[in-house]
């Protein structure tokens, strides 16, 4: 690899927006993120082919960090253990806790640590489900990075994507984040206990979800209390 | 494990070898005895790790580099920048160069892999190398 050439593809990773490219290795730019978007397209579409190949169903779960993405998960596999043997990938800068914490109720769960990527992609779900005997499972949770951004560029492959909110985060937090709420399937407003106390425009939250996407079925929960995980689970038709 | 590799790395080590016996050896240390992500003591930035991944001690990692599934790198080694290794077993002090891809391989102890942009799948690499052509390559 010539030298010019590592720099221009050192400079493409250090780019986050196309604007920042210089006139000379724009096109390359443009070109990269065209190819990337659409291989990790074609890869997604590969993955749940895969997937429902094995009658497996397939469900994933985005959000910010703390709006309780995990937490949900943990109550569900509590719930559906008995009826699916469920495989869960978490996604994660670091570390391993989100794993362990699926792991203690009785489904198997594989942790990605995407380092200084923001986001899990088709690829690694590929690379996930290519080196397991997927007739050992009936259903996949996906767990993605915290953030309510990078994941809205990557689609996974499953047949449903969830977007977790909280109402600690705010009423505006879905309409500063249309993305993602624009590709899911269920748009899910956690922590709804806390909701009267913080004075959290539900209403808001609710309007500004359908405003986006017409079509996204909404619900309000409490991963802590348990509250209508049941009707989650009966939305997501498991 | 650390016996299974030791068998493993006596396998490798014989004039004859037994690719048979290694690929089955090779195929049961990564299915059942790499699990979790024992990732603590590496040197370098955030790189992705896809569990089960096991790092040995002072492992160098260079950036955008992507490890696992099912990857056991051995003391002392330098995976470089862009590097993507799965299914994989590195033995200790081996250096591989930018831009590997290498699955279902195995790199045997003290190899110097000093050169960049290469791939393999099913196979045992081995020795000091500026070059692919000088690289020992065993293919399973």
């Amino acid at each position: 690899m010539s030298e010019k050439r590592k720099k221009d593809i050192q400079r493409i990773k250090e780019l986050e927006s196309i604007n920042l490219a210089t006139d000379d290795i724009r096109e390359l730019v443009v070109q990269t993120k065209i190819k990337v978007e659409k291989d990790n397209e074609l890869l997604a579409r590969k993955n749940n082919e895969e997937l429902r190949e094995h009658k497996i169903k397939s469900v994933d779960i985005v959000g910010a960090i703390g709006a309780g993405k995990t937490a949900l998960i943990e109550k569900i596999v509590e719930i559906l253990s008995e009826k699916y043997r469920i495989l869960v990938i978490c996604g994660d800068i670091t570390t391993r806790v989100d794993a362990d914490r699926i792991q203690a109720h009785n489904a198997e769960s594989i942790q990605i640590n995407t380092g200084r990527e923001c986001a899990l992609n088709a690829y690694h779900i590929h690379k996930i489900i290519e080196n397991k005997d997927l007739d050992d499972y009936d259903l996949l949770f996906i767990e993605n990075v915290g953030n309510l951004i990078c994941p809205s560029e990557f689609t996974l492959g499953t047949d449903t994507r969830i977007t977790v909110v909280s109402t600690t985060e705010g009423e505006w937090v879905i309409e500063k984040h249309p993305m993602l709420f624009k590709m899911s399937q269920v748009a899910v407003i956690n922590k709804i206990d806390l909701a009267e106390r913080l004075g959290t425009n539900i209403p808001k939250m609710l309007k500004d979800a359908k405003d986006i996407n017409p079509d996204i079925k909404i619900i309000t929960t409490s991963a802590k209390t348990g509250k209508n995980v049941n009707k989650l689970i009966e939305i997501l038709e498991l | 494990m650390k016996d299974l590799l030791k068998q493993l790395e006596k396998l490798l080590n014989e004039k004859d070898l037994d690719l048979s016996k290694i690929q089955d050896l090779k195929t049961e240390i990564l299915k059942n005895h790499i699990k979790g992500l024992k990732i603590e003591n590496y040197i370098g930035d955030y790189p992705t790790f896809m569990e089960p991944v096991i790092l040995g001690d002072s492992v160098k990692i260079g950036d955008d580099v992507l490890i696992g599934p099912r990857v056991y790198i051995g003391n002392h080694s330098e995976i470089e920048d862009y590097a993507e290794i799965s299914n994989s077993i590195i033995f200790d002090k081996v250096k591989i160069g930018s831009n590997f891809k290498l699955d279902n391989c195995i790199i045997i102890k003290d190899s110097k892999l000093n050169f960049d942009n290469f791939s393999n799948t099913n196979g045992i690499l081995k020795g000091v190398a500026d070059s692919e052509d000088e690289l020992e390559i065993i293919s399973f």
